[in-house]
């Protein structure tokens, strides 16, 4: 044994080293493989949201266009039109100074009926850099001038397989195969060699000329990093995001599960203390397990989500029009998300690692939990910081769109700084806010008393709970209120444009792109088969409607007038049970939208607008346009954005001599259409060269209400039911002495639902609070958005289920699920 | 008296002579409690007496002389070991006198009194317990009664570590006590003495 | 060669009306191979006179001196290097770390100290053999008995040459036959030349010392005489 003591560091810096680290991260370890069920909370969040970054992350970028879609290989593409006049020697140039060029021919033809195009594509398949656009289904590529490969929604479109004959371009040939382009499921063509596209639309040259600067390649050519950087503002920044926001939301869970744990451990930490382990020993335990307990949530996130996205990936390749390998993973996405759980658990258990390190090894053995600090902290920096992001956020919303409508640079990110600083704000008032809720306590029975006394006592677990809480009620309010404030818009009519059971016909040439202008026999045949149509779906309610050659304008900054204005005859009247009295003699318009009726600065523009896109002066020149309009609300009108929600009068048509022409016809049917029936009247309707417009998938503003209080309900009941315990379980000694001193399952009830009550309430208020003073900052100057006004639509249900239905059910979960005392909570695990 | 009792309890294991007894006697126990031949003798003629033991008949006293016992010496043991000693009536305890004594005594501290009973028991049982570190590993009935002294050593230190308390916390609180401190030692040793 | 030295030690806990003084003044000198006991009822200083001893709390008045070093000079990480190599702590019924096995927990002090595993796991092995566990080396703190556990804690307490064995009711929890074994092996180790400081109420765990120290209201009242060998009880006995 005497050369055990040569084997110890002389004196050194009294940290043990590495075996003295490795001996306590394997206690660590060994804790965590021991009691993994008490981390379950944390565990499972972080497995969730690092499996639903990795599926989110990598269905989002995988859902968008690539490049290689129009790249194939090559790093540049040069466009030209088709019926350039100097498109060859402009070819041959390219060709002569890059060398390997890969030319692309494209004849753009109109399926028949529809407003949907094909390609007629010259292409090798096997060139310089276009292969990896083509891929064969079945069947051979074309190999002579009578073959041709067609995709397979040009196959069904023409009723087509391998070995048909089928005239297209001019010219009879066999189709030998069914292809596609591998990178875009959408691209639908008929593939033929090179040279046999006589009439071009266009025609595309892929080259590769690796670092030169893109302008001086010409006006006509793109470069691969020009379309990859387009868009900043890409999937892969929007996930990361959400996932900085969904780990420092598990962070603050974890602080208090942490702390509770590290409790639990009080006496085998004060025996570690005891043997000799420094401070720093034993909060590395702590940030160890922490770590551990990261890692391994996040490593079976990673699995599970990989797993997730092999389920979905078929799903994701058909929505999203091209194939995708097994292993396209965002890295650059799911890398960082990973590190920053394993970050966000290090951090949390940061705090509970110096606190519990903080206390005397004497207290710590006789495992008496240390009397809460009572430390007054001061509530100024979380004022000042709320201060701060107020200030953010109004000059953030001030500069949303600058007058020469361009948003500054810095704009967006004041935004993101105003909304970081209002988190930070939240989390540091929130234990603030306990303290308060601890003096309230005196007045109260005594389970509430003992509840909410723990509750600002023990801040370190319930401030965080608290503070998360807070934050999913803010998120959940602010896209209300914004979304709401959006919706109330008047002037920018946002929301659905039809509901399930409408349907609007337009006629040929009306709506979309045409290559012909209809001719008179086809619009004269317009009305019947509109009818026919109606009669088809079952219903006799078609209403023509006249568009007027108006528009609305307000001369004001900001949003501007969107949307058709028709004309409201007494046909379009009678059919929303608008009786003609109920109509001002003097008015000019009819709108449902609420607060059109109150705006001012408004006219109606109808002659030829001299000044386009830009805010005319008021009152504009009489003659082309009236100034203030007489605008009734009718609440009758439809809502959608594509029914007739606003109307001019057809006094307002003979006084100002508006010219109306047929443009399109509404049908209502009884029950909402089927698929099947929307398919079928799309094909009636492209017989007669006319085109439909069913519901789209655009949401209500409820339906975004309701998608965020959701949310925000699930997030809140799900951190109290999982924290609510944490935080019980730390006074379960107290309930025990409080069982021996006879209050019966009535006060556990009521103690727990206290506890998720307050709780509950505190984070919505909160919460609440929070997200209308920042979205008060952010109107308080917006003249795009109509400054404070547009506050005035209150998401008032989903603000009722957050600050009441919310709490009320914590309560009532509480209670439900706290009748029996957990025997796992109260003991002491140890040896 | 138990000799009678341990006698009748060696001869249930076969007959045997009377100094074998004896030595057979103190080993039994652990050496710790002496007994004298004549002792062995008185005892054994009384035994015979009373039809418990018989002798095997050559008439001559002396160690040669063999003793059995009867069926009736069977019975009594087993009915000897199964009855509980009386330990109803307070035994007439020297060290309970004295500290009663030095409660009355003026200008004795009570207190002091019972530190130096204590470490004087105490000092007793770390003899036993040495014996029993060296030398009763290995003979179970020497350990049996060391033990059976370190327990009732025990039993004192405890009672004199609950005088100590009760004395504390009467000289804490002295109300209560004034009026029993007069009364209680004459009650008591009348009672003692009522059921001897 | 002493061992552990407390000069005049005081110790008050809380203030005001609730102030108790926990130890007043304690002197006390224990030297190598010495094994003391220190006897006194429940709040008479027992367990702060150890706590004081082995560095985990600092007294208010005196000193303490460990194998010869004033812990007061020490830094709060010298004083925890002190227990890792000097100080083994035996607790009345919470000794173990779970989570380690009997030989981590042994090897837990040494490691902490920066022996390398595998000497450290050594040192462990050997300190279990010692106690007669050796075949127990790889359960875990819930797979022995309350006996084991306790003799587990001791050879942590001495294993790597450590010089100061501080136990505070060592056997409290324990039967007699397994307190016995627990005394018996702290004895030994004293034979080895470990000087050990043993807190109990109990006068029967407290013959096992060479000395027995009287704590009355965190003063030293009194303690046991050096005593006559064991012989003079039987003779005193064997006289009728």
């Amino acid at each position: 044994m005497s050369t055990m003591l040569d084997d110890r560091p002389a004196t050194g810096t009294g940290n043990g080293g590495v075996p003295a680290r490795r001996a306590v991260v394997r206690w660590a370890w060994r804790l965590f493989r021991r009691e993994w069920r008490q981390q379950l909370l944390v565990l499972a969040l972080i497995t969730v949201a690092v499996a639903a970054t990795f599926l989110g992350a990598t269905v989002a970028t995988n859902s968008q266009g690539r490049p290689a879609g129009t790249f194939g290989t090559a790093q540049d593409l040069a466009n030209f039109h088709g019926n350039d006049p100097h498109l060859a020697t402009e070819i041959a140039a390219l060709q002569h100074r890059w060398g390997r060029t890969d030319v692309i021919e494209n004849q753009t033809i109109q399926f028949p009926g529809s407003t949907g195009t094909y390609d007629l594509r010259a292409q090798d398949p096997h060139g310089a850099f276009g292969p990896p656009m083509l891929s064969l289904i079945q069947g051979r590529y074309p190999v002579t001038a009578a073959q041709v490969a067609v995709t397979p929604g040009v196959a069904s479109q023409f009723g087509l397989h391998v070995g048909r004959a089928w005239r297209v371009g001019g010219t009879t040939r066999t189709v030998t195969g069914i292809v596609q382009n591998p990178q875009s499921l959408l691209d639908e063509f008929a593939l033929v060699l090179p040279g046999q596209v006589r009439a071009p639309t266009t025609v595309s040259v892929l080259f590769d000329a690796r670092n030169v600067p893109a302008q001086s390649l010409g006006p006509n050519v793109v470069t691969r990093q020009q379309v990859a950087s387009s868009n900043p503002i890409n999937p892969e920044t929007i996930t990361l995001a959400l996932a900085t926001l969904g780990m420092l939301l598990i962070g603050l869970v974890a602080v208090g599960g942490f702390t509770v744990l590290a409790q639990r451990r009080l006496r085998s930490l004060g025996m570690l203390g005891a043997l000799g382990a420094t401070d720093r020993h034993v909060r590395l335990v702590v940030r160890a397990n922490g770590v551990v307990v990261g890692v391994a949530g996040t490593v079976l996130g990673a699995v599970l989500g990989f797993l997730a996205w092999v389920a979905y990936r078929p799903h994701v390749e058909s929505s999203s029009h091209h194939l995708i390998g097994v292993f396209a993973l965002p890295w650059v996405v799911i890398g960082p998300a990973m590190v920053l759980a394993v970050l966000a658990t290090y951090l949390a258990a940061g705090r509970p690692a110096r606190s519990i390190s903080r206390i005397p090894v004497v207290a710590a053995l006789s495992g008496r939990p240390a009397p809460p600090k009572q430390v007054h902290r001061s509530a100024i920096p979380g004022v000042v910081i709320a201060a701060v992001a107020f200030g953010l956020l109004a000059y953030a919303g001030a500069n949303s769109v600058s007058t020469s409508g361009q948003t500054p640079a810095f704009a967006p990110l004041a935004m993101i700084a105003g909304l970081v600083l209002l988190v930070v704000a939240v989390i540091l008032l929130a234990p603030l806010c306990l303290a308060l809720l601890g003096r309230l306590a005196a007045h109260t029975p005594v389970a509430a008393r003992l509840a909410l006394r723990d509750l600002s006592r023990y801040r370190a677990r319930s401030g965080s709970a608290l503070a998360a809480i807070s934050l999913g009620v803010l998120i959940s309010v602010i896209i209300s209120v914004q979304s709401s404030a959006r919706f109330a818009n008047p002037l920018d009519y946002a929301g659905p444009n039809l509901t399930s059971s409408q349907l609007v016909v337009y006629p040929p040439g009306g709506n979309g792109p045409s290559a012909t202008p209809p001719t008179a026999s086809q619009l004269q045949a317009a009305p019947a088969a509109a009818r026919q149509l109606a009669a088809s779906l079952g219903s006799g309610r078609v209403l023509e409607l006249d568009q007027a050659g108006a528009t609305l304008e307000r001369a004001e900054p900001g949003r501007n007038w969107d949307g058709p204005i028709f004309v409201a005859t007494p046909a379009l009247l009678r059919a929303f049970g608008i009786r003609p009295d109920q109509v001002h003699a003097n008015a000019d318009i009819l709108t449902m939208r609420p607060g059109l009726p109150g705006l001012s600065k408004m006219q109606l523009l109808y002659g030829v607008n001299k000044n386009p896109g830009g805010a005319t002066s008021f009152p504009c020149p009489p003659g082309q346009c009236l100034a203030n309009p007489v605008i009734q609300g009718v609440s009758a009108l439809p809502a959608g954005t594509s029914a007739p929600n606003t109307v001019v009068t057809e006094h307002a048509v003979h006084q100002l001599g508006l010219h109306t022409q047929v443009a399109g016809w509404f049908i209502q049917t009884a029950h909402p259409l089927t698929a099947a029936q929307i398919k079928s009247a799309e094909e009636t309707a492209a017989t007669a060269d006319m085109t439909v417009e069913t519901k789209s998938s655009i949401p209500s503003n409820n339906q975004i209400v309701d998608w965020a209080t959701v949310f925000g309900l699930v997030l809140a009941l799900g951190i109290l039911a999982m924290s609510v315990g944490l935080i019980r379980s730390e006074t379960a000694s107290d309930l025990r002495t409080l069982t021996a001193t006879g209050a019966g399952g009535g006060t556990r009830r009521a103690l727990t639902a206290v506890t998720a009550g307050a709780l509950g309430l505190l984070g919505a208020v909160l919460g609440t609070a929070a997200a209308y003073l920042g979205s008060v900052a952010w109107f308080v100057d917006d003249r795009f958005e109509g400054g404070l006004h547009a506050l005035s639509a209150v998401p008032v249900t989903g603000l009722l289920v957050l600050l009441v239905a919310m709490p009320v059910a914590a309560a009532a979960g509480g209670c439900l699920f706290s009748g029996r005392e957990p025997a796992a909570l109260g003991r002491q695990p140890i040896e | 008296m138990s000799v009678r009792h341990a006698l009748l309890a060696l001869l249930s294991e076969g007959p045997k002579y009377g100094l074998q007894l004896r030595e057979e006697f103190e080993a039994r126990t652990g050496e710790v409690w002496p007994l004298n031949v004549g002792q062995v003798y008185t005892t054994l003629q009384r035994l015979e007496r009373d039809g418990l033991v018989e002798s095997d008949g050559s008439g001559d006293e002396g160690p040669q002389k063999g003793f059995q016992i009867t069926g009736a010496g069977s019975a009594e043991l087993a009915g000897w070991l199964h009855t509980p000693p009386d330990l109803s009536s307070p035994p007439r305890d020297e060290l309970v006198m004295k500290v009663l004594v030095a409660t009355q005594v003026p200008g004795v501290d009570v207190r002091e009194v019972i530190q130096a009973h204590r470490r004087y028991l105490v000092q007793l049982m770390q003899q036993w317990t040495r014996i029993k570190e060296e030398e009763a590993g290995d003979d179970l009935n020497l350990a049996l009664v060391v033990d059976a002294e370190l327990f009732r050593l025990d039993a004192v230190v405890r009672w004199l570590d609950a005088a100590d308390g009760r004395l504390k916390r009467a000289a804490a609180d002295p109300a209560p006590v004034a009026a029993p401190a007069a009364a209680p030692l004459p009650r008591v040793r009348r009672r003692a003495g009522s059921r001897r | 060669m002493s061992i552990l030295e407390l000069r005049g030690v005081a110790k008050t806990y809380g203030d005001g009306a609730a102030e108790v003084h926990a130890l007043d003044g304690v002197d006390l000198t224990v030297t190598a191979g010495q094994m003391v006991a220190v006897m006194g009822p429940s709040g008479s200083g027992k367990s702060t006179l150890l706590t004081i001893a082995g560095s985990l709390e600092e007294p208010d008045r005196g000193e303490v001196l460990v194998a010869g070093m004033a812990l007061r000079e020490l830094s709060r990480n010298a004083r925890a290097r002190l227990r890792r190599r000097t100080v083994g702590y035996v607790f009345q019924d919470f000794n173990l770390l779970p989570g380690l096995t009997a030989a981590e927990n042994v090897a837990l002090p040494l490691e902490l100290d920066g022996v390398p595993g595998r000497t450290a796991r050594g040192a462990a092995l050997r300190a279990l053999e010692e106690v007669g566990l050796s075949a127990r080396a790889p359960h875990f703190p819930d797979q022995l008995s309350g006996g084991e556990r306790q003799r587990v804690a001791i050879a942590r307490a001495v294993a790597g040459e450590r010089r100061l064995l501080l136990a505070d009711e060592p056997s409290g929890a324990l039967d007699s036959g397994n307190a016995e074994a627990v005394m018996r092996l702290i004895h030994s180790a004293c034979k080895r030349g470990v000087a050990a400081v043993v807190v109990t109420h109990d006068a029967q765990l407290a013959s096992w010392a060479d000395r027995v120290v009287f704590l009355r209201d965190g003063k030293i009242v009194d303690q046991t005489m050096p005593m006559a060998g064991p012989e003079s009880l039987l003779s005193q006995g064997q006289t009728p």
